[in-house]
């Protein structure tokens, strides 16, 4: 590793559910001399200072989602000049929500997003989906299996012609039930539903993002490990005698 | 015409309740599943006490419910109560129906039931508590409670307006539930052992609810559940009615100070997790008008629950049985940090995989990095035992933690685990299971108990 490598983790006291800041965890244990930075609700965000290598966010509640939103709108312009400009995203879980259009809960209610991206969210906080997930990642020459979960309060559906999802879904949903196409991907920001963690669950992924963010071939923590239980998931998941849905 | 659906349902989960006996299947949600399946709205027309008490929360609300039970049982009250049955809907239709006459009429004065906090949306419609425990707020099962502030807010919309709260005021989600009904607080004073920074991966309210600054404790306990304060804003957890003081664990001892006294209590077990169990219990009894010395009467009398009855001394050594909830990491790193907080080395069982999840489809293993399995990165751990269908994500997520690889060995199927186990001398054997896994758990807790009777060959 030639430089050293920065990870600007969005809001960790808001967007922290479902295991999901062990994604970043997992990479500094893997490669120790990742430098993390944290930005919090209150200050300006690193970004505006730095352009780190990647940035990460999490799952959130509602109302997390709500402040998440509210901070960033001032810093919406940079974040789009980032996105086209290439600079690595990672978002986990509803996380990806706060960079879509507006969240419209089947109450009455409708929350809005940063409208980078051309896509809605229906909310009903009366029915929890679950289930396991199985996909494909393919990026250039680089294809692998992908496994996780969702569990979710909410689907998003694309405003008009689909775009470029993260991950090709085998089972389970893709971006919502009607589609097969997984998460949301420009340039490199890479947004999905999937939480597992996913880099945790999915080494592989983990080695592949590592690489797009400069820090080499790097062998992950307990990296031997980590593929059995990843390929005993795999296998598992590609049964078709597994049940999918909670 | 539906009152006349309510009569049958009754009569038909009565008859039911029969059945039951003859077969020798009491105690199950039966009678209440039957009685809603026939009147979706049996709830409302059923048969209520004259009081009824309520207790609710992600965690202690079996253990504090159970103290309510035996305390006011004691105090002559033939309580109607859901401890045979469920916590939800069905639980407490079945509770009703047992209360009540072929006629529809409630026997008993009292009731208590410990409530689900999801199913507040099927039973608060219909069953207005006067009073209402709530124990505390954290992250439960991902599938069904999502996360804290959402089950918050169902509390929020469903819990009636006339009920009054008796709320823990460490666990600041639980103090934002309902706010315009009329409360009362309970909590602990500084103790020994109380920290200021949160050292656990779960931390579900980081962030002033006024001013979005970072949080700080004058004394925190685990998770969120502490004395919380804003030092920009001003912000404070609300003031106890109720405090408990003077905690003595050596002698098991607590003092629960109020406007009008103070009383001197015997602790059922030292974790600080059932510590607050007993200022709960004691909070809402002095609302129901009890004096302390009638309490702390009770008190005497009540048996030791909790992780004490499930220990057996075996030879030099011992092997001790604990619930910790699949897929419910706050509950199960509280018994990862008792455990490592207790004397002696130690060797592990885990059998931490959801037993249910592995009949119908693949356990959501998330919970696993909201769980400290850090705690079990102590030089007393010798021996960690994993075994079940998740064992190799629970092998992973240990070395994650620290835990060095030769500590860990491996068994397929539970019922072999204790093979593995080295049984040293003053060994102290942890079984570690679900609730889905009790019986599977004793079976395994009677294979090493035939293990350190016997020895190997």
């Amino acid at each position: 590793m030639d430089k050293t490598i920065r990870i600007e983790v969005l809001f960790p006291e808001i967007a922290n559910l479902y295991g999901d800041l062990e994604n970043i965890s997992y990479l500094k244990k893997s490669c120790p001399e990742i430098e993390v930075a944290e930005t919090h609700l209150v200050g300006e965000p690193c970004f505006m200072e730095k352009t780190p290598d990647l940035i990460y966010m999490g799952t959130l509640t509602e109302r997390g989602q709500r402040l998440a939103v509210e901070k960033l709108a001032q810093y919406k312009a940079k974040i789009v000049e980032m996105i086209e400009a290439g600079v690595h995203f990672l978002v986990t879980g509803n996380a990806l929500e706060v960079f879509g259009g507006k969240i419209t809960d089947t109450n009455g209610s409708e929350d809005c997003g940063l409208e980078i991206f051309p896509i809605h969210a229906k909310r009903d906080m009366m029915k929890r989906f679950n289930s396991l997930y199985l996909a494909k990642f393919v990026d250039g020459e680089t294809a692998m299996d992908i496994v996780g979960y969702k569990s979710q309060f909410t689907h998003s559906y694309w405003d008009g012609e689909a775009g470029e999802g993260v991950f090709d879904t085998v089972r389970g949903p893709g971006l919502n039930p009607e589609i097969t196409k997984e998460g949301v991907r420009r340039n490199n920001f890479l947004g999905t539903y999937v939480i597992g963690p996913v880099l945790v669950l999915n080494p592989p992924f983990a080695k592949w993002l590592l690489k797009e963010i400069g820090a080499g071939d790097v062998e992950l923590a307990f990296e031997k490990e980590a593929m059995e239980a990843y390929e005993a998931r795999v296998k598992e998941y590609s049964d078709e005698n597994t049940g999918f849905y909670y | 015409m539906e009152i006349l659906r309510y009569y049958i349902a009754l009569w038909a989960a009565k008859l039911s309740i029969v059945a039951l006996k003859i077969t020798k299947h009491n105690g199950t949600n039966f009678p209440g599943v039957l009685a809603l399946k026939i009147c979706p709205r049996f709830l409302k027309y059923a048969a209520k006490p004259e009081k009824i008490i309520a207790v609710t929360g992600t965690n202690g609300k079996t253990t504090t419910s159970n103290m309510l039970l035996d305390m006011l049982t004691m105090d002559g009250h033939n309580v109607l109560n859901n401890k045979m049955g469920s916590n939800i809907n069905s639980g407490i239709a079945s509770s009703l129906i047992y209360g009540s006459t072929i006629f529809g009429k409630c026997k008993h004065k009292v009731g208590l039931f410990e409530i689900d906090e999801r199913s507040a949306v099927r039973v608060f419609p219909y069953m207005k508590p006067d009073y209402m425990l709530i124990t505390n707020l954290s992250r439960d099962s991902i599938m069904r409670n999502g996360h804290p502030e959402y089950i918050g807010d169902i509390l929020t919309k469903y819990i009636p307006k006339e009920t009054k709260l008796v709320v823990n005021a460490d666990c600041l989600i639980s103090c934002g539930i309902a706010p315009e009904n009329e409360r009362v607080y309970f909590g602990i004073e500084e103790m020994e052992g109380d920290i200021k920074e949160c050292i656990n991966l779960i931390n579900d309210i980081q962030i002033c609810p006024d001013c979005h600054n970072k949080l700080e404790y004058e004394y925190l306990r685990y998770n969120h559940i502490g004395k919380a304060y804003c030092p920009v804003c001003g912000f404070k957890a609300p003031e106890y009615d109720y405090a408990g003081v003077n905690v003595n664990v050596a002698d098991m001892t607590i003092d629960v100070k109020d406007a009008e006294g103070t009383g001197h209590y015997k602790l059922l077990n030292e974790s600080v997790f059932n510590i607050y169990n007993v200022v709960s219990a004691v909070a809402l009894l002095r609302q129901m008008g009890y004096s302390h010395e009638k309490i702390e009467s009770f008190f005497e009398k009540l048996n030791i629950v909790g992780s004490r009855l499930h220990e057996e001394k075996i030879g030099d050594k011992t092997l001790i049985k604990l619930l910790a909830k699949e897929k419910n990491a706050f509950a199960t790193s509280r018994v990862f940090d008792y455990i490592s907080t207790l004397p002696g080395d130690k060797e592990i069982i885990l059998m931490n995989s959801c037993q249910g999840d592995m009949k119908h489809w693949s356990e959501n293993t998330c919970w696993l990095y909201d769980c400290d399995f850090e705690f079990l990165n102590q030089d007393c751990i010798k021996n960690i035992v994993l075994c079940g269908p998740r064992r190799l994500d629970h092998k992973l997520r240990l070395l994650l933690a620290g835990v060095p690889e030769e500590k860990l060995s491996y068994s397929e199927k539970e019922i072999d685990a204790p093979d593995q186990l080295k049984l040293f001398e003053n060994d102290n054997v942890y079984v570690l299971y679900g609730t889905d896994s009790i019986g599977l758990g004793n079976r395994v807790a009677a294979k090493v108990r035939e293990l350190m009777k016997g020895g190997r060959d």
